[in-house]
Formats: structure tokens, sequence, C-alpha cells
């Protein structure tokens, strides 16, 4: 299992919360936390992160607009940027996949759901 | 955009603003003025309402989360006893012979933490109810807040008799954010997919819409 420092990227912070437990039940207790893609890309730009694990419907910039502004920068654009989102619509399923998303969760999820696509996207990545 | 364009556009926004003092015009005829300012007056204490309901839902989600959290730990340390002492049994030479109901009975503790830990679990997950209401009620939030001032406007202009004949200006185009996609755009939780195909219903339907794309 690869030590890697999670940011968690949602408005509301029951979720993030509940995202950050189960990281931590799944063996990844280094995480951070940011209320919307603003705050998000701040601490992304100015700190170390392996994993981003993203809702979409925030305020400020939403994670089709943060997702948008990692790929777009050389320095964030390696990194895997999992949806977890109550956002259902085929379209915007696509969108993300399209946009360079690693993963697509839909609310309400299980822990092997985040289990599952966690350890799709490190086979993907090699580690 | 060409010159037909927009002279369709001013006669569509022509057309709008004359049924628009109609309309005025009605409802001060029909006497619907005071029922409009009441309803008006009585969309704030709707809009309040829902606000309450998603702090004390959020109050609640923290509560258990803090809870769940206590739990789980009182769980791991009793895991972790449970441990120290099969380790003990098995270490002392015969004592699980001497005394298998104790063996068992660690045993069972230990099985019935994991169990009671996984229950604890899905308990934490549950309180996901609270972002997926909460957006919901955002979004009626914003909407009340919308229509309340699209129907104090209409109270405004109703109550001066607007007489002016000019077209309302059409209104500016948002600028779409970096991504495309503004939060207005987003449909947040599907409340009711019935007769939708637009939508997916659980995780396996992302996968396989996924998967079908080459993704």
């Amino acid at each position: 299992m690869p030590e890697l420092r999670f940011l968690i990227v949602d408005d509301f912070s029951t979720m993030r919360r509940i995202v950050r437990n189960l990281l931590k039940e799944i063996g990844h207790a280094d995480a951070d936390e940011a209320e919307d893609g603003v705050v998000a890309l701040h601490k992304l730009r100015n700190g170390k992160f392996d994993f981003v694990v993203s809702d979409i419907n925030m305020p400020n910039m939403n994670g089709f607009e943060l997702l948008t502004q990692i790929k777009a920068d050389d320095k964030l654009k390696h990194l895997p940027v999992l949806m977890v989102t109550a956002e259902a619509r085929k379209e915007d399923i696509i969108a993300a996949a399209q946009g360079g998303a690693a993963g697509y969760i839909v609310k309400p999820f299980t822990k092997a759901t985040l289990e599952e696509k966690l350890a799709n996207i490190f086979k993907k990545m090699g580690w | 955009m060409d010159q037909h364009t927009h002279e369709h556009q001013t006669e569509m926004f022509q057309r709008l603003g004359r049924i628009t003092r109609q309309l005025h015009d009605a409802l001060n005829e029909l006497g619907y003025t005071p029922v409009l300012k009441g309803a008006v007056d009585e969309l704030p204490d709707a809009r309040s309402r829902l606000q309450y309901i998603a702090r004390l839902t959020g109050d609640a989600a923290e509560k258990v989360l803090n809870r769940v959290d206590e739990a789980k730990a009182e769980q791991d340390a009793v895991r972790q006893h449970s441990q120290q002492l099969l380790d003990t049994i098995g270490a002392v030479p015969g004592l699980k012979w001497a005394m298998p109901e104790l063996l068992e009975w660690t045993q069972k503790i230990q099985h019935s933490t994991e169990r009671t830990d996984a229950h604890l679990t899905e308990i934490m997950l549950a309180q996901d109810f609270h972002d997926l209401t909460g957006q919901v009620i955002k979004k009626v939030v914003t909407l009340a807040a919308a229509i309340e001032e699209q129907l104090l406007q209409l109270l405004l202009e109703s109550a001066a008799h607007a007489q002016s004949e000019a077209a309302p200006q059409p209104a500016a185009l948002a600028a779409s954010a970096p991504g495309g996609v503004r939060r207005e755009q987003l449909a947040g939780p599907v409340v009711d997919p019935e007769g939708r195909s637009d939508v997916v219903t659980d995780q396996s339907q992302v996968d396989d819409l996924l998967a079908s794309l080459g993704f």
C-alpha cells in the first residue's frame, strides 16, 4: 500500500469527515481538507499531495473547474483526481472522464466501492 | 451576432415586455397584488425554515460522527486487548487445553469487535444523508430566493404602473467559469429517477457507462 497524502475536497464538512475516516480505515491516514475548489487549488499549489478526492457541486469553484485547473497545471496534472459526487447525470460522468478524472463514485457509496476505485487507480498508476 | 438575429432578439424582448405589462395590469385589476405581497413576505420564512432544517441535520450528523469516533476507539482498544490475551493464551503452555472456554471467549470477543466496528462504519457512512439532503435544500433555497426577487420586482412594477414602451434589456449572459460548467447548471442529487434515462442510479451503472466508452 503506497503512503500517500490525500486532499479531500467537499463543501460539506460531514462528507469530508466521512471520506477522511474511510481513507484512514483503508490505510491512508495522511489527509487534508478543502471546502471548495479555490481553497483546494491553493493547497495543491502550495503543498505536497499525491491524490485528490473531490466533490463536484461546490461554491466558488466546482469539481469540474478544479479538475480543469489541475490538468492545465504542469506541476499538478500528474495528480489522480477521484470524483465522489451526487451528480448522477450521464453527461456529467462522461465530462469528468473526458476531463481527466481518474475515477467517478456516486453518492451514497460504500467503503468497498471507495477501496475498489482506489485500488484500480493505484494499479493504473503502477503503485 | 448578425443583423437578422439581433433584430429577431429585439422583437422577442419587446413582445416579452408587452406580455409582462399585461400581466402587471391583470394582477392589479384582479386584486392579486396583496396575494403576491403575501407570497413575497412568506418566502424568507420558508427559506429560513429550510436553512434551519439543514443546520439541525448537520448538527445531528456531526454528533453521530463524534460518537462513532469514540465508539470505534473503544472497540479498537477491546480488540487489541483481546489479541494480547490470545497471544498470552498461546504463549502459556497448556493453557488453551486447560481452559478452552477462555480461548473460545476471547476469540468471540475479537469477532464481535470486528462486527461492531463494521456496523459503526455503516453508521458513519449513513451520515452522508446530510450532504445529499443539504444539496437539495440549497437548491430549493436558491430557487426560493430567485422567485422572491422576481415576485418583488413584479410587485414593484405592478404598483408603479410602468408605462415605458422600452423593451427590457436582455439579461447579460454570465461568463462561463473555467471548466465550462457553472454551479447553477449542476443538477445535484437525483431526487426522483423514475422514468429518466439520462441519469444513473447506482455505482454499477457508472462503471458500465465508463467501460462502454473505453474509460
